[in-house]
């Protein structure tokens, strides 16, 4: 054991100091509270009150804006999430700032949960095809965890969470264990046809969404308004699944309103604690404990690492090898086909909105047999949707004006359809977070600054989606009627990935194969920061999965002596 | 010190519509059910509405189109689901569609009065398409109406937001949102996976 001075001795230090309560740090805290660690969280906003905060249910009409906010408000807001429904979750008080050429879209949601609130409940397993792609394409390096270690963590966590999906034996995606999926609509069996007509899968998406009461927690209604938040917690969220049972251990404190300003560190560099802002005083204040896990997101984790500057670490906490931050990774976005049914056009409506975007997918087709089928390396997926939604977005492609309009928009009602890509960019030294030398937040710390630019690779990707997305909706009898002129703008998708990826090597990782930092032995990361790449899965089940392990890897230190328990 | 200023401002003008919508007096075809304004659940309905942005010229023209582009024929249109009333309130609160909206009215009136003699409310209906007719339909449009075409579509956008946000909108469309269901809902024609042989639709 380290030594401690008489002036720690009289302060109350925890055993495990956590950052964040989203998906990571929801998960650290229930398996540490679970193990009898004492634990105090700290998340930089408040808790929601579902009744109050989540304005579901509601129809546009009952809303001053329809839903679509005050126009003022609009233009300051973070896009498709951040509107009239869930507007009081979003934080924009802390800025961020993007270098020459980046533009980055970063919603935030700092409520304690976290962006799980509201989250897309996409939930497929990351593989072998993913963690040891650059063995097989030569790109990057391996991640230093292979899908048979990982593999028992994913199926403990769905069996918590709860995912609708089926066996599919593809080889892009490991099965694991699930509830039954969704009903296909009528666009999926008729986009189904014309994907086996090009040789493409459709099939159910793998979705965290309830099809069944499961383990205590109520099946879905089927309102489809999902990405505004649940009234009954039919979708996995830590506030619904995960918090309440840390909770009821008696382990946890929960502190809301801090902002995390830097990780504290002793006399030998360890890391002794968290100071932050409690943002209702504005007053800074200190925390400590034995271990910290900062699960904060991997923009915002980054953030709080590269300011936790001392002696010890001169360029941020736990970064001797000089990668925090580096290695940033997103997805990308944007609608590589879109046109309609003929099929369906004037029939009656039919409910298609019950879970967004997230009842059927394309799951990667490319370069599975060999890694240069194509001409881009690893490969994307693509989520298809349509039909009746809330509002007929497609509309704009209609000419003309009058009843012929009108009627035609609602002959048309049934029968859009769109096709999103969600593809990954390849590791690069162009993208990366650092802290802006000038610009600070409100409370005086410096703030983020994102280098970011899609690679050649990714756009490729992209070019490839929009002629195989619009050859699927010509095969399914489809007309079509446009692909995305360009691709979202980067962090649009909130899967950016990377920043203190884990591997072997102190020299070129932040921290090692289990999620513990290379250079300073009790500091834990427990979100997407610590992932090699963003692969074309989604990425929370993946944080719950490499969390759940990273906090048994955690206990066992504290059962080993190595960490002092309180 | 660079962006305070703006941010200020930015600040002021948030603070200026807060106390704006603060005073509003109400839509005459609806009521909120949510309280954003004043208790939860006040219902407030004006009987006349009067108008946030517009001034009453432009709003009778603002009114015209809107029952042009969504007309009442077999089923209610714009006028019955109040879509005037609601373009001038999102355009109250949002400075920067004031411009476009604003000067495409005059473009409106100006084109009118060159081809007419008369102001666009003032015109016969016929006459009133046929001068819409070259901006809203895409074989139709003739050069030199660009500005209209463009204030034609931008119009066309907040019409269609208004009216199919509406209840009158959502019950036009049978739209099925937000209703609840205890199973996912189903396709019912799953022996034709192509949807190939439905029944013609009702006209």
């Amino acid at each position: 054991m380290r030594a401690r001075t008489d002036n720690r001795m009289a302060k109350k230090i925890y055993d495990v100091i956590v950052i964040g309560t989203g998906a990571g740090g929801g998960m650290a805290i229930k398996t540490l509270c679970d193990a009898g660690l004492k634990v105090c969280a700290l998340n930089a906003g408040r808790k929601l009150q579902p009744d109050k905060d989540f304005r579901y249910h509601r129809m546009p009409w009952d809303m001053k804006f329809r839903g679509l906010d005050d126009p003022k408000r609009r233009k300051q807001s973070f896009g498709y999430m951040d509107n009239e429904y869930t507007k009081a979750a979003w934080d924009h008080e802390i800025p961020f700032t993007v270098a020459p050429g980046t533009k980055w879209m970063w919603p935030r949601c700092n409520a304690v949960g976290g962006k799980t609130n509201f989250w897309g409940r996409s939930s497929a397993r990351f593989g072998d095809i993913d963690l040891r792609a650059a063995s097989v394409d030569g790109y990057d390096v391996d991640w230093p965890v292979s899908y048979e270690e990982i593999s028992p963590f994913y199926t403990r966590v769905e069996k918590m969470i709860g995912v609708a999906s089926t066996v599919q034996n593809r080889p892009s995606n490991p099965d694991g264990s699930y509830l039954p999926p969704f009903n296909f609509r009528c666009l999926d069996w008729i986009l189904q046809a014309g994907c086996n007509k090009v040789g493409v899968p459709y099939l159910p998406d793998r979705c965290a969404q309830l099809t069944q009461p499961h383990e205590g927690h109520p099946a879905c209604h089927y309102c489809g308004e999902c990405t505004t938040g649940c009234d009954v917690g039919a979708f996995f969220s830590t506030p619904y699944f995960l918090l309440p049972k840390a909770e009821a251990t008696k382990n946890l404190e929960l502190r809301t309103d801090a902002l995390a300003k830097n990780v504290l560190v002793d006399e030998d560099g360890h890391a002794s604690g968290v100071a932050y802002i409690d943002r209702k005083t504005k007053q800074e204040v200190e925390v400590y404990g034995h271990a910290v896990v900062v699960a904060a997101s991997c923009i915002e984790s980054s953030r709080i690492m590269l300011n936790s500057k001392s002696r010890y670490w001169p360029n941020g906490i736990a970064n001797s090898s000089g990668q925090l931050g580096r290695n940033l990774c997103d997805h990308l976005y944007g609608e590589s086909a879109r046109g309609y049914l003929p099929q369906l056009l004037g029939q009656p409506s039919f409910p298609d909105h019950v879970a967004d975007s997230t009842i059927a997918w394309m799951p990667r087709w490319q370069n599975l047999k060999s890694p240069h089928e194509e001409k881009f390396i690893r490969g994307y997926s693509v989520y298809p949707d349509g039909g009746c939604t809330e509002f007929p977005w497609f509309a704009n492609d209609v000419d003309g004006f009058g009843s012929s309009f009108k009627r035609e928009i609602k002959r048309r009602y049934p029968a859009p359809v769109s096709f999103g890509i969600q593809a990954p960019s390849l590791r690069s030294d162009k993208n990366f977070v650092d802290l802006d030398p000038e610009v600070k937040d409100p409370y005086g710390i410096p703030v983020a600054r994102m280098h970011f630019e899609w690679d050649e690779n990714v756009l490729k990707m992209w070019e490839h989606s929009k002629e195989v997305c619009a050859e699927v909706l010509r095969a399914a009898g489809g007309v079509v009627e446009g692909t995305g002129e360009a691709p979202e703008i980067p962090g649009w998708s909130l899967h950016e990935t990377g920043t203190c990826r884990m591997g072997n090597d102190p020299k070129t990782f932040v921290t090692d194969r289990f999620g513990r930092t290379h250079d300073v032995t009790n500091l834990y990361l427990c979100d997407a920061s610590v992932f090699l790449s963003c692969t074309d899965k989604t990425t929370t089940i993946s944080i719950l999965a490499f969390t759940l392990r990273t906090s048994e890897y955690l206990i066992d230190n504290f059962r080993t002596g190595e960490h002092q328990a309180g | 010190m660079a962006g305070q200023g703006v941010q200020r401002r930015e600040v002021l003008r948030i603070l200026g519509t807060a106390a704006a919508a603060a005073t509003f007096p109400g839509f005459s075809k609806w009521g909120f059910a949510c309280g954003h304004i004043g208790k939860a659940g006040l219902q407030i309905k004006a009987a006349v509405y009067r108008p946030q942005f517009f001034t009453p010229s432009e709003y009778a023209v603002v009114e015209r189109l809107a029952e042009i582009i969504i007309p009442s024929d077999s089923t209610s249109g714009a006028k019955e689901a109040g879509v005037a009333e609601f373009i001038d309130f999102m355009v109250a609160s949002d400075p920067e569609a004031q411009y476009p909206l604003r000067t495409g009215i005059t473009w409106l009136n100006e084109h009118s009065q060159r081809t007419w003699g008369k102001r666009f409310a003032e015109l016969a209906p016929d006459q009133q398409i046929s001068l819409l007719d070259p901006l809203g339909f895409k074989d139709k449009g003739r050069p030199g109406e660009e500005d209209g075409r463009k204030f034609f579509k931008l119009f066309r956008e907040y019409t269609v937001m208004g009216f199919y946000t509406s209840e009158i909108g959502y019950k036009e469309l049978d739209n099925p949102a937000l209703k609840l269901y205890s199973a996912s809902p189903e396709c019912p024609h799953k022996d034709d996976p192509e949807h190939l042989h439905l029944p013609p639709p009702k006209s």
